[in-house]
């Protein structure tokens, strides 16, 4: 009887890993492709029935990638425009969302409702007015105005993100610490900073996406050839009637998904609970 | 000495100085050279080379005029163009194509470039092509410098097993010469009904734009112009060319259905793998993937355009513009005589593989070849037509919401054509009507 139970249960394990697997598979097979596409001569994109290896490998679509279009000097630029914005976004909505988390008033409500109304703005709408105004300052064809528009239109969702996390964090803990003395400058760097490194890694990891894969702004704002974006970069692979040079495009693409794998790879665990705190209010 | 003699000499000098100080300042060249800014489409690995190349000679003989070369994609130009000009931060040349150039020149966005264009240059590119970028007050709003005519692509070795002969120059094919060719090109050897070659395969995902250039060899305009305005017409003439092709789709099965959701590119693996012998009006830069991907053993030719009541074939072309805010127009300008001079126009229409619109650069190399079908893609361009829909305002708009959808429709059967054109004509006059109030 008992080992009948342990049977089941050792196949139902089976049965469950077999079932994640094949999710897992799924989940790979676009990178696994584009991967394979990226090394793969013209003539074998071009098959009937292509291969999911390459018959004949190349890196020539690298050489054209980064030679003839400039893959990597662009993903330096989005690189740093990326974490520049995160940087900057958390820097501005860390205390903003601790005052409207701690401190309850009628502002709080606006501010929400503000909130809210800017994420429903599309972006065609305001294009043209914040071309004007980063005219007016000088800031078009830079990186730090890309790196404006990118911190103010992610900042009412991650101001919006962090409320709630600041909200999961005892009040009691800040009152007991300022009991023991501490002033509000240490109860924020030694008492919340240290419990809401998830949910700040989880937004800025947020903003950093949003910025690495933002095309529009990064399109109409940087006109120069050395300054433009990973995305503008890649489209440029991009013909007419849904043709195509695919292989450099895989190799460009494959080479810029590097980097958000990679951070993700190395935040997953953080990111996770980040959202999971974030879920739940007290 | 005495003081006047002195003031005199101190006068002396500084004028001297002056005038010396104003003729050296004269004489130096001005150190900031003028920067235009130029946005190409160019996306085929030859032509960004070839407007490279373009770029680089022109700014190492123009020190004081530097063009900077900047590159947008097909699929974001219009977005990007739009802001430009809402905001006025204009590229100084821009590469587009004369359909929406005319939108954006009636709008007031673009430079007239009539009273700026050398004789030479407008004497050579061929009057079609300026037709697609003249207004009817006489207005010119780009430089025409490609244009794609519509060609027949097919198997060289499927012909030769199925025993048909190739038309003669002096006797091309009609549509019915094509549907008959395609009927005997189509072999389903183990008779289950589904061929294993099809005659031909025509890309008909978003086939509007395809439908409206090749309906004008029928005589079909698809719009009919009242005094100053114009209105939707799917009449005979228009029926016809989609009479054909359900035809060939519905009940000689010469053509494959699998080809009514794909694009020119989606297309061309069942090609190159011998699945269908033929692609009908497929443009002629489709060519260039054809090269770069076929096995070396594959065999291909191109055919010239096919005849309804005449050869003709609708056209846009592609122009290289000024927007109305550039701060240097004529420098601009003197930028596009050179880039689409006769050597360099040949240069830009090769490595995209289309038909350059000046006469004499169609007799340089590769045009003047046999190879790839250079040759027969620049005859076909000579059957390229102004057709009535690009002076439609509102067409964008009629064609992506409603000729589109209703052919894929129509082409999937489930639309009789009757009720196509019934349905074309109803909803887009909706939409033109607004246009012309």
């Amino acid at each position: 009887m008992r080992l009948g139970h342990r049977l089941r249960h050792r196949l139902a394990r089976f049965g469950m890993s077999l079932l994640l697997l094949a999710f897992i598979a799924f989940l790979a097979f676009p990178i696994v492709w584009l991967t394979s596409t990226a090394f793969k001569p013209p003539g074998e994109i071009g098959l009937q029935n292509p291969a999911l290896l390459p018959q004949q490998p190349t890196l020539d679509n690298f050489r054209v990638a980064v030679e003839e279009n400039g893959v990597l000097r662009s993903a330096y630029n989005t690189l740093k425009i990326s974490v520049l914005s995160a940087v900057l976004t958390l820097l501005v909505a860390l205390p903003a969302a601790y005052l409207l988390a701690r401190r309850r008033s009628r502002m709080n409500q606006a501010v929400t409702v503000w909130i809210l109304v800017s994420q429903t703005f599309p972006l065609i709408l305001i294009i043209v007015p914040l071309f004007l105004i980063l005219s007016w300052l000088g800031l078009v064809n830079t990186h730090a105005g890309l790196v404006l528009v990118y911190v103010v239109w992610s900042l009412p969702f991650v101001l919006w993100m962090l409320q709630g996390y600041v909200r999961a964090i005892p009040v009691q803990l800040e009152e007991a610490a300022a009991v023991d003395g501490a002033s509000p400058l240490d109860i924020l760097a030694r008492i919340i900073l240290p419990l809401l490194l998830p949910g700040l890694i989880a937004t800025g990891l947020y903003t950093f996406v949003n910025a690495w894969n933002e095309f529009f702004f990064a399109l109409v704002m940087l006109k120069s050839p050395d300054l433009v974006t990973l995305q503008v970069s890649l489209a440029r692979f991009r013909g007419i009637e849904g043709l195509a040079r695919w292989g450099p495009l895989a190799a460009g693409s494959l080479i810029a998904i590097v980097p958000t794998l990679l951070v993700f790879a190395l935040m997953q665990r953080r990111l996770v609970s980040g959202v999971l705190a974030g879920s739940v209010k007290e | 000495m005495s003081k006047g003699r002195l003031r005199f000499w101190v006068r002396l000098s500084v004028g001297l100085l002056a005038v010396a100080w104003w003729g050296l300042s004269l004489a130096q060249p001005n150190p900031q050279p003028i920067k235009l800014r130029f946005v190409s489409l160019a996306w085929q690995t030859d032509a960004i080379k070839a407007v490279k190349e373009v770029v680089a000679e022109w700014n190492s003989r123009n020190p004081q005029i530097q063009v900077e070369y900047q590159q947008v994609d097909w699929g974001s130009i219009q977005d990007y163009l739009t802001t430009s000009f809402q905001a006025k931060n204009v590229p100084d040349v821009f590469h587009y194509e004369s359909n929406p150039v005319m939108d954006f020149g009636n709008r007031g966005f673009l430079l007239d470039l009539a009273p700026l264009i050398p004789a030479e240059m407008k004497q050579d590119i061929l009057p079609g092509a300026w037709k697609t970028v003249t207004d009817a007050k006489g207005a010119v709003y780009g430089v025409p410098f490609l244009v794609e005519p519509l060609v027949v692509l097919y198997n060289r070795k499927l012909f030769v097993e199925a025993k048909v002969s190739l038309p003669r120059a002096d006797d091309v094919w009609t549509w019915e010469d094509l549907r008959r060719v395609a009927k005997a090109l189509t072999k389903d050897t183990n008779n289950d009904g589904r061929p294993e070659v099809y005659g031909c395969a025509i890309p008909l995902r978003n086939a509007g734009n395809r439908i409206l250039n090749l309906s004008v060899g029928f005589g079909g305009d698809y719009f009919a112009r009242s005094g100053n305005s114009y209105s939707v017409k799917v009449g005979n003439e228009e029926k016809q060319l989609l009479s054909t092709i359900l035809a060939m789709l519905y009940e000689d099965k010469s053509c494959t259905t699998e080809a009514l959701t794909l694009g020119s590119a989606e297309v061309i693996p069942g090609f190159l793998a011998g699945k269908y012998a033929m692609m009908p009006g497929v443009g002629a830069f489709v060519r260039q993937q054809i090269v770069e991907k076929a096995p070396k053993d594959f065999q291909w030719g191109v055919l010239p355009p096919l005849k309804a009541r005449t050869q003709e074939q609708g056209s846009v072309s592609q122009t290289l513009s000024i927007p109305k805010d550039s701060k240097y127009p004529r420098e601009a300008m003197q930028f596009i005589a050179f880039a689409l001079n006769r050597a360099n126009m040949a240069k830009l229409a090769a490595g995209d593989w289309l038909i350059p619109t000046r006469a004499s650069s169609t007799k340089l190399p590769p045009f003047n070849t046999s190879a790839n079908g250079w040759r027969t893609s620049v005859e076909a361009a000579k059957y390229l037509t102004f057709p009535l829909w690009q002076q439609v305002n509102g067409v964008s708009e009629f064609r992506s919401r409603v000729l589109n959808p209703k052919l894929q429709l129509l082409f999937a059967n489930r639309l009789s054509l009757e009720d196509f054109a019934k349905q074309v004509e109803a909803e887009g006059n909706e939409i033109i009507k607004k246009f012309y109030p």
